[in-house]
């Protein structure tokens, strides 16, 4: 049993004890981000046993990767999931041609629609969801498919009925446009 | 969208590679190249690092989901080559861990039986009791900690577990999600009492949580735990 409530000041400091390979700040850091980087894992994987193994190279990563943290400017928990997103992503893409098996899935992807909807209700309250509100509704939507779910290009072609090429167009400008309304 | 716009050049060049990255729409080998130029390129690190803060927000979408334990003892395993080495499925009886909590347990059992009456007034009611056993998984670290609500006085025993040198125990209570709060570093010494502040008497009752964190001499600098939690327990009524 560990205090339940982590500030971000408190996992900053963990992450730095854990690049001094403190194992006790680790079962901490552990304790208090291992449920959220499950939840990344499970959401892009779709898998428990293969996300359950995703997790434990993701704190593989943190352990041994802690030091770089210092150096960065995001914020704890932000860096502890993109490491997390990033390994599944790698992990998914690197099922390799799955894509038949997506094709016929595609219908299961857009049965999502319900956590991604309350991304929508929460993130209207920061400027991100604002500018996302911006962008035309099935972008704005193919944005957040491909951020929480790990759909790579191909997937989100298939489920909006556009070529690759398109797509890729479509999200580029997407991205760029967020980041202009970001920086008003 | 207009044909005019798919005919739009890459204006941003590595800022698009870096973006299209975090958002993580490609394919494995164009992923695997973007990977080796964020170790490499400190530039190009710093743009991937700039998108990961500007889609952070979408983080907000990812539930918390419970981890089984055996994710954990197989990690620690893979890090640290210990975990469960010759019976992968350590039942109760096997367990280490238990026949210490045991052995601490019965302990505790005789601590309250014969000590506690030595350090609370003896005239104090029942409801106005509380104890907790403070351990923790990593540590060897144990307290048995009584709470006297009469004289706001927590009497703690040190049943095992020392402090690193240059460091001190800090006791914390937690209630319900909120923050630690202080209640004073713990004296040195088998039998101690800490007196519980007249402001944060509020805070104990039955369920909170009490925590010792390992802190540096004279206690965290901050307010908030800066050191490891070594032992924790629930308050429960005597």
């Amino acid at each position: 049993m560990a205090p339940q409530q982590f500030t971000t000041q408190d996992i900053t400091k963990l992450i730095a004890r854990v690049s001094l390979k403190d194992r006790a700040a680790f079962d901490l850091l552990y304790r208090a981000t291992s449920a959220k980087l499950f939840g990344v894992c499970l959401r892009v994987l779709s898998d428990r046993a293969e996300a359950e193994e995703a997790l434990q190279e993701v704190f593989v990563k943190i352990w041994t990767k802690a030091d770089r943290f210092v150096v960065s400017e995001l914020s704890p928990i932000s860096w502890l999931v993109a490491i997390a997103r990033n390994h599944a992503i790698d992990r998914i893409r690197a099922r390799g041609q799955r894509t038949a098996a997506i094709d016929e899935a595609s219908e299961l992807a857009d049965e999502r629609p319900g956590p991604e909807a309350q991304v929508v209700a929460e993130g209207e309250r920061d400027r991100l969801g604002a500018c996302l509100g911006e962008l035309e509704a099935d972008r704005a939507a193919a944005v957040r498919g491909a951020y929480l779910n790990g759909d790579s290009y191909a997937e989100l072609a298939e489920r909006f009925s556009v070529p690759v090429n398109t797509m890729r167009t479509w999200l580029r400008r997407s991205l760029m446009k967020l980041k202009e309304c970001l920086e008003r | 969208m207009t044909p005019g716009e798919d005919r739009t050049p890459d204006a941003g060049g590595d800022d698009q590679f870096a973006a299209e990255y975090v958002l993580g729409v490609l394919p494995a080998n164009e992923r695997e190249v973007l990977a080796r130029r964020i170790a490499t390129d400190a530039d190009f690190a710093r743009l991937v690092e700039s998108w990961e803060a500007r889609l952070s927000p979408l983080n907000s979408g990812y539930d918390e989901i419970e981890v089984p334990a055996s994710v954990k003892q197989a990690l620690e395993a893979r890090l640290f080559g210990r975990g469960t080495p010759a019976t992968p499925k350590s039942g109760l009886l096997q367990s280490l861990a238990f026949w210490r909590g045991l052995a601490v347990a019965s302990l505790a059992a005789f601590f309250l039986a014969i000590a506690i009456p030595l350090f609370l007034p003896a005239a104090t009611t029942p409801d106005t009791r509380l104890i907790a056993s403070l351990a923790g998984d990593k540590t060897d670290v144990r307290y048995l900690a009584a709470y006297d609500a009469r004289s706001s006085e927590i009497g703690l025993s040190h049943l095992a577990g020392d402090r690193t040198a240059g460091h001190d125990f800090e006791l914390w209570v937690i209630k319900g999600k909120e923050p630690p709060v202080s209640l004073g570093v713990i004296p040195a010494g088998s039998h101690v009492h800490v007196v519980v502040a007249a402001g944060h008497r509020a805070l104990i009752g039955s369920g909170v949580l009490f925590a010792i964190s390992l802190e540096p001499r004279g206690g965290s600098p901050t307010g908030k735990p800066t050191g490891p939690v070594v032992a924790s327990g629930d308050l429960q009524a005597m």
